[in-house]
């Protein structure tokens, strides 16, 4: 218990504290609250005249459609590709195939997402052009950059919640299904008055690990846009990196990733309550 | 046993004493292999081993700052953008190496970049020009299109190249974190507002809303609006496609030569009325930290001196930043540029010069330019707001 506790407090709290004392730090190193004045006022984060002009619309809303959009499709895809495959011949190996995308190092991901979307090599503008619509290279516009990469990363995410599905069908004894046929039950009906309420506990650990996943959301980002074009597809964890590492402003960074955690923290602990009720 | 030992103590005392110095660059594939015979020079003149590495500046920029606050480098000499060797030196850890550096030499100018207060804190190797818009010869000549010699020259022929078929725009749009279009807009700042307001604008001096530099905006605005500029795309990719003729005419860097299969083909031409050209020179410095402080002296005044430079020239893409090396020395085609650089003011990148969160906006918000012109005014208030 107490080496555990020791690593626990050397690489977990201590950074953390670190990080929320250098958030309050200003240049002279004195304590005060202008680097989350600045973080918070500032465009990079929010920007309301974006919803007049269009993209870019700041980080915080940006991450936030990227939940909205992201967390529904990833769910819902995952979900119904389990229930489809389950019962398909040789639905094992497309699992395998679908899964692929979350097992490939998310750089490469980013790239590949980066050349889906081009208009010249790209597999969507091929599929485009098969319906006679003239495509362009979708992640070079703000008005499509970051949907491009929402759903570039749909396709990559999808794989994850598919396979957490899977191992929950499997726990869903045979008899409630076989009791609901003889009843007369649909198979819709039976899809959702057994299967979705009792892979419940399943759902809640796929939504708080996609909810982490799209929160921190970065090398994706910073691999195949960059944030751009003129911030339209930037991310909080990508502006974090830019205010340590461009501007090497580690107190403005830190208020990014103070942010970042209180977020993470929101979201999860209400979820990790639910889950903890379920059991 | 006992010879078994003096042979193990021999070898062993000649894997302590030799010592290898490690050079971090950005270079890989075909530019790794020109820069490799210029380490293996120096090796044979002074025994010295050196290990080549390569790093990207963007990953540097991540990893030296931790590196250098713990006392410790990953190379001996590191090639690195002018602005981060100054703000290093600022921090006291790079090494100071006037003492084996002499600045008459070199183009004038090029070592301000790692200069403070009169000390200079790294070495200039070769550079590459930004000189224009390159073209095929062969292209030139199939569609009978000649070197503009008026801006409404320059207009007619992208008009002209326009309506060839099966042309995707007259000009190629380099992309990828954004530096390809950063060229091309210092190149109509320097035309349209002078050399002087390039200084100015990395000195700080002027606004970016200013009527000056916005006229030179307006300029390339206007091109933009006209679609005579294609989309952005990986700069390798375009370099591809141009070369196969989907675009007639491509701005990028002196490097190019070392990069297409015929460089005979190549012809380049400045926009015109354009006084200055941006010459890129590639900066090295020593960390204090090195372990071998007078080795890696002794390879920065190799590699930055006539004799390292030359080698490098020799191998095609480079100009040296170093007046001692010969024109004779480089191939034909770079002879020409190198000449470039006689007749116009050779000025630093500005991004480069001016570095930081600066660089970044500047690159991704000319990304936006080039698909959404009509928003100008967005793009240069946040350049202005960069700035600051």
């Amino acid at each position: 218990m107490a080496p555990a506790l020791a690593l626990i407090v050397i690489f977990v709290i201590y950074p953390s504290l670190r990080t929320i004392f250098m958030s309050f730090l200003d240049e002279n190193g004195r304590l005060s609250l202008k680097n989350y004045v600045e973080v918070l006022k500032s465009r990079d984060t929010f920007d309301p005249e974006g919803f007049s002009r269009g993209f870019p619309l700041g980080t915080l809303l940006h991450n936030l459609i990227w939940i909205a959009i992201h967390l529904p499709l990833t769910i819902s895809l995952g979900l119904i590709l389990a229930v489809i495959l389950r019962k398909v011949k040789g639905g094992n190996i497309l699992k395998s195939i679908i899964f692929l995308g979350m097992v490939m190092p998310m750089i490469v991901g980013g790239v590949m997402v980066r050349f889906m979307f081009d208009g010249s090599v790209g597999v969507v503008n091929g599929v485009l052009r098969i319906f006679g619509i003239e495509g362009r290279t979708w992640t070079a516009y703000p008005d499509t950059a970051l949907l491009s990469l929402i759903f570039g990363s749909v396709w990559l995410w999808t794989g994850f919640s598919m396979v957490l599905y899977s191992a929950g069908l499997e726990t869903i004894p045979r008899d409630f299904y076989e009791a609901a046929a003889i009843d007369g039950a649909t198979p819709l009906k039976i899809f959702f008055k057994i299967t979705i309420p009792l892979l419940k506990p399943v759902t809640v650990v796929v939504t708080i690990m996609t909810l982490l996943w799209e929160l921190k959301i970065f090398d994706i980002v910073y691999v195949a846009t960059m944030g751009g074009p003129g911030g339209a597809s930037n991310v909080l964890a990508l502006q974090m990196y830019t205010y340590a590492f461009r501007e090497l402003n580690y107190g403005k960074a830190s208020v990014v990733a103070v942010i970042l955690t209180a977020s993470t923290l929101l979201a999860s602990i209400p979820l990790t309550k639910s889950a903890g009720e379920l059991r | 046993m006992r010879r078994f030992m003096i042979v193990s103590l021999l070898i062993l005392s000649v894997l302590l004493i030799s010592k290898t110095l490690t050079v971090i660059g950005p270079w890989a594939g075909a530019e790794e292999e020109k820069f490799l015979p210029v380490l293996k020079a120096f090796e044979e003149k002074t025994g010295i081993k050196v290990e080549y590495r390569i790093y990207r500046a963007e990953d540097l920029a991540n990893l030296l700052p931790a590196q250098f606050n713990a006392k410790k480098t990953p190379g001996d000499v590191i090639f690195m953008w002018g602005w981060f060797i100054l703000d290093q030196a600022k921090k006291g850890h790079v090494m100071e190496v006037s003492d084996i550096i002499n600045e008459e030499d070199y183009l004038p100018g090029v070592l301000n970049a790692v200069k403070l207060n009169g000390k200079l804190y790294g070495a200039a190797y070769t550079g590459k020009v930004k000189p224009g818009f390159w073209y095929r010869k062969s292209f030139f000549e199939k569609y009978n299109l000649k070197v503009p010699n008026t801006w409404e020259e320059f207009v007619a022929l992208l008009e002209k190249i326009k309506n060839i078929p099966g042309i995707k725009a007259p000009i190629a749009s380099g992309d990828g974190v954004g530096w390809p279009l950063s060229d091309v807009t210092e190149h109509f700042i320097i035309t349209f507002a002078g050399p002087n307001v390039h200084k100015d604008l990395i000195e700080g001096n002027i606004k970016w809303e200013s009527h000056t530099v916005r006229y030179a905006f307006e300029k390339l605005v206007s091109l933009l609006k006209k679609g005579y500029f294609g989309e952005p795309t990986e700069w390798t990719m375009a370099l591809k496609q141009w070369w196969n003729g989907d675009y007639g005419l491509y701005f990028m860097g002196s490097w190019i030569t070392g990069m297409v299969d015929d460089p005979d083909d190549l012809g380049v031409f400045a926009l015109p009325g354009a006084k200055g050209v941006v010459f890129g020179a590639d900066y090295a410095f020593i960390p204090k930290y090195t372990k071998y402080p007078e080795e890696a002296k002794k390879l920065l005044a190799f590699l930055c001196g006539a004799e390292g430079q030359k080698y490098q020239v020799q191998q095609g893409g480079h100009i040296a930043t170093n007046k001692l090396v010969p024109l004779d020395a480089y191939p034909p085609v770079d002879r020409e540029v190198a000449k470039i650089i006689v007749k116009m003011e050779a000025l630093t990148d500005l991004d480069d010069s001016v570095g930081g969160a600066f660089q970044t906006a500047f690159w991704d918000q000319l990304k936006l330019l080039w698909v959404r012109p009509d928003r100008l005014d967005d793009v240069l208030k946040v350049l202005d707001e960069k700035m600051k």
